[in-house]
């Protein structure tokens, strides 16, 4: 069963139909003339359009996955695909759920234990502390941690009970006005602090892992152009401009962290970089949404890998087998509004064509006359770029995205474009404010 | 995939007209499977009177097929039947409507449904009623100036009949009971190979008729529909007794159940009515939103 909606779904329909498994779909009532319901073998419908009734629907997904007598689930990404509880009720009911054991998603899923156990391992983290009792216990962690510093709310997100502390003539209000903020927001006014990395590079590391102790890498992902909010936009391999000793670190670092917790199937551990200083953020215990640019760089299929690992196979070769070739970017295809606050558009795609060619390959759930419900999130399309070197797959990726015409909706194509023409990216140096400072300058 | 259930007009005024209809209903079978096909219908032109009559039938079609990949379906049936010998676009011999798709209602530039005309015509509505008696009271309403157009063309040895015809029995036995209430017949048996159907009447055929039209002239104006449709995945059942298509309740009543994850989770009427249609099998599965069963009120 793939439980899922979108280009997501497709992918792993692919990969099943590679590999003579059969498919179930599930789909809302919004979706009901979605691709991934005509691809797969059979699909049922599962709940009306918003998620919550439908793909996030444990009992008729577990229901549906029953009486079509599937023995796994993929979860895709997004929806049920970090939840710990749902892996559990899956293997409750005789499902194989398609990623690592549920105690290994609930340990990592949580930031605060994710970052305990990391250290474990001899991975750094972000310095910062507990749950803070008083101001003065704050004065005493940001002297010692060092300015400038960041105020988090422990129930904290979207930003909110979030204050940057320049210097200790700072701390006293931004305590205060922080510890109201969380109060107002979460009903939980505790507060934690952490040093504050000034324009990191985002870089993850991908890994697989198989239920007989295997662990590789698949290298590492660059992907620090996010828009506001920390969504990613463009993903990029191998991380340009990278000391090879900092990549070689990250990788070992990555290996270390999952044999430490007994990790398996695919993964991604994200890191901030800062100079060459490297700070475990999370880790994301699922496939990724830019994962193609790390099958295009190591020529492999890691959904098709998910599968044989969850089908408990061995991973058959080992880290001196992998070797990366040539560069692969990805621009991620939003329907939204760049101009207006990156604002969800809605509608129909009334003309439509992808780009092809050599080194281009392209992911959406897309059609010509496809409407594009408005309660999900608003990707519509990867288009990702390889070269064997960075020029030709940049190259590539704006020639690709010139001969792309999606007519009904906007799109964050001309964005793309943009970042992609900016000397910033071009020599490689940019870091995950490169975005919004673009934005502000507009 | 899910299944829907689409009714299909089939009409033609050219050619080899009994054989346009079979060759029609041959093509349809690969948009779906045939659920049933009303009798054939002659119907008088009107205003172009050197034209010659229609012929007009109706079918119901299970398809997995979108409605608009139904209608492309449709045109490419019809330009298929269309062309003649030596001539690579010949004209439209024959026409097919989409009428009804579950219970969509579409209107875009390329499509109506319900179809715009359904609710005037007696070529359209006579057939479907045949079908779906959810469409008698709308029949009959209809003025008697309409309904006199069509004539009911009598079997010719089953020939034109789909193999999935002799499926749908049920639907022939209505056919037949429409047919013995509207005549003085008591008793009609039809034989044909090794297929014998024998319908009968029970009652006085003027005291049905009575009823019948009393009710007619009340439906026309009070009767509504409701369709109760699944609210979860499941293996659905039948209650039992089980209940029966045509039988009414004076007040709310199980009717079915359907089974997720080892709880049984009720059907019911909502209320008193007449269940007109059962839209799943006993003991199927169903999927969010599936038609399970359809009630008359009022």
């Amino acid at each position: 069963m793939i439980a899922n909606r979108g280009e997501i779904a497709l992918r792993i329909n692919r990969a099943c139909q590679e590999l003579g498994v059969l498919t179930v779909a599930i789909f809302s009532e919004a979706d009901r003339d979605s691709l991934h319901v005509r691809q797969a073998d059979e699909a049922f419908c599962v709940g009306p359009g918003p998620a919550g009734r439908s793909y996030l629907n444990i009992p008729n997904i577990i229901s549906t996955a029953l009486i079509t007598r599937c023995d796994a689930i993929h979860p895709g990404y997004g929806f049920l695909a970090e939840n710990a509880r749902f892996a559990e009720i899956c293997s409750d009911h005789g499902l194989t759920f398609i990623g690592p054991e549920p105690r290994v998603i609930a340990l990592m899923g949580d930031k605060a234990s994710a970052k305990n156990v990391v250290r474990e391992a001899g991975v750094p983290t972000t310095p910062g502390t507990g749950v803070l009792s008083s101001v003065e216990e704050a004065y005493a962690a940001a002297e010692s941690i060092g300015y400038p510093i960041l105020l988090k709310a422990t129930a904290g997100g979207g930003g909110r009970g979030m204050r940057v502390v320049n210097d200790p003539s700072e701390l006293q209000r931004a305590y205060a006005g922080a510890t109201a903020e969380a109060e107002a927001s979460f009903k939980d006014g505790r507060l934690y602090l952490e040093k504050l990395i000034r324009a990191p590079r985002h870089i993850e590391v991908q890994v697989l892992g198989d239920d007989f102790g295997n662990v590789v890498h698949l290298g590492e992902r660059d992907c620090s152009i996010q828009k506001p909010a920390h969504q990613k936009l463009i993903e990029e391999t191998p991380a340009p401009n990278l000391a090879p000793a900092v990549r070689a670190s990250l990788h070992e670092m990555a290996l270390r962290a999952c044999r430490h917790v007994g990790y398996t199937n695919a993964g991604t551990l994200e890191f901030l970089s800062a100079g060459d200083d490297v700070y475990f953020m999370e880790m994301n215990t699922r496939i990724q949404v830019e994962h193609p640019v790390t099958e295009m760089a190591y020529n492999i299929d890691l959904v098709k890998e998910q599968i044989r690992i969850a089908s408990g196979e061995a991973l058959g070769y080992g880290q001196s087998d992998l070797a990366a070739r040539g560069n692969a970017i990805e621009c991620r295809i939003n329907a939204e509004d760049p101009r207006n606050h990156f604002a969800p558009a809605a509608g129909t795609v009334s003309k439509l064509v992808f780009p092809g060619g050599p080194g281009i390959r392209v992911d959406t759930h897309l059609y010509a006359g496809a409407t594009i419900p408005p309660y999900y999130d608003s990707m519509i399309a990867k288009v990702v770029a390889y070269g064997d070197t960075r020029e030709i797959a940049i190259a590539r990726m704006e020639r690709a995205l010139r001969e792309t015409v999606i007519e009904g909706v906007q799109t964050t194509i001309e964005l793309c474009l943009e970042v992609l023409a900016a000397p910033a990216f071009r020599d490689g140096r940019y870091n995950v404010e490169f975005l919004s400072n673009e934005l502000a300058l507009r | 995939m899910s299944e829907h259930l689409a009714y299909v007009g089939i009409g033609t005024n050219a050619g080899d007209r009994t054989g346009n209809l079979s060759r029609a209903l041959g093509e349809l079978r690969n948009a779906g499977t045939l659920a049933a096909i009303s009798s054939t219908y002659r119907t008088a032109p009107w205003g172009h009177l050197d034209q010659p009559e229609f012929l007009n039938l109706v079918a119901s079609l299970r398809t997995e097929l979108s409605p608009h990949e139904l209608l492309d379906a449709f045109l490419a049936i019809e330009r298929r039947l269309g062309r003649t010998a030596g001539e690579r676009w010949g004209p439209r011999i024959v026409d097919l409507d989409l009428l009804l798709y579950d219970d969509l209602t579409i209107a875009d530039e390329r499509l109506r449904v319900p179809h715009e005309h359904l609710a005037e015509r007696a070529f359209v509505l006579v057939p479907l009623a045949e079908l779906d008696e959810r469409f008698a009271a709308m029949r009959d309403a209809l003025p008697e100036s309409e309904l006199a157009g069509v004539l009911r063309v009598e079997r010719e040895g089953g020939t034109m009949m789909a193999p999935e015809f002799s499926l749908a029995i049920s639907e022939r036995v209505r056919a037949l009971a429409d047919f013995l209430s509207s005549g003085d017949a008591v008793r009609v048996r039809i034989v044909r190979e090794n297929d014998e159907i024998e319908v009968a009447r029970r009652q006085p055929y003027a005291a049905r008729a009575r009823r019948a039209n009393d009710r007619t002239a009340a439906d026309a104006t009070r009767l509504r529909f409701d369709t109760i449709k699944a609210d979860l995945v499941g293996i659905f059942h039948l209650s039992r007794p089980a209940p029966s298509e045509g039988e009414t309740f004076d007040a709310d009543r199980e009717l079915g159940y359907i089974e997720a994850l080892g709880i049984r989770t009720p059907v019911h009427s909502m209320g008193a009515g007449r269940l007109v249609r059962i839209g799943a099998a006993d003991e199927s599965p169903v999927e969010y939103g599936q038609a399970l069963f359809s009630i008359a009120r009022g």
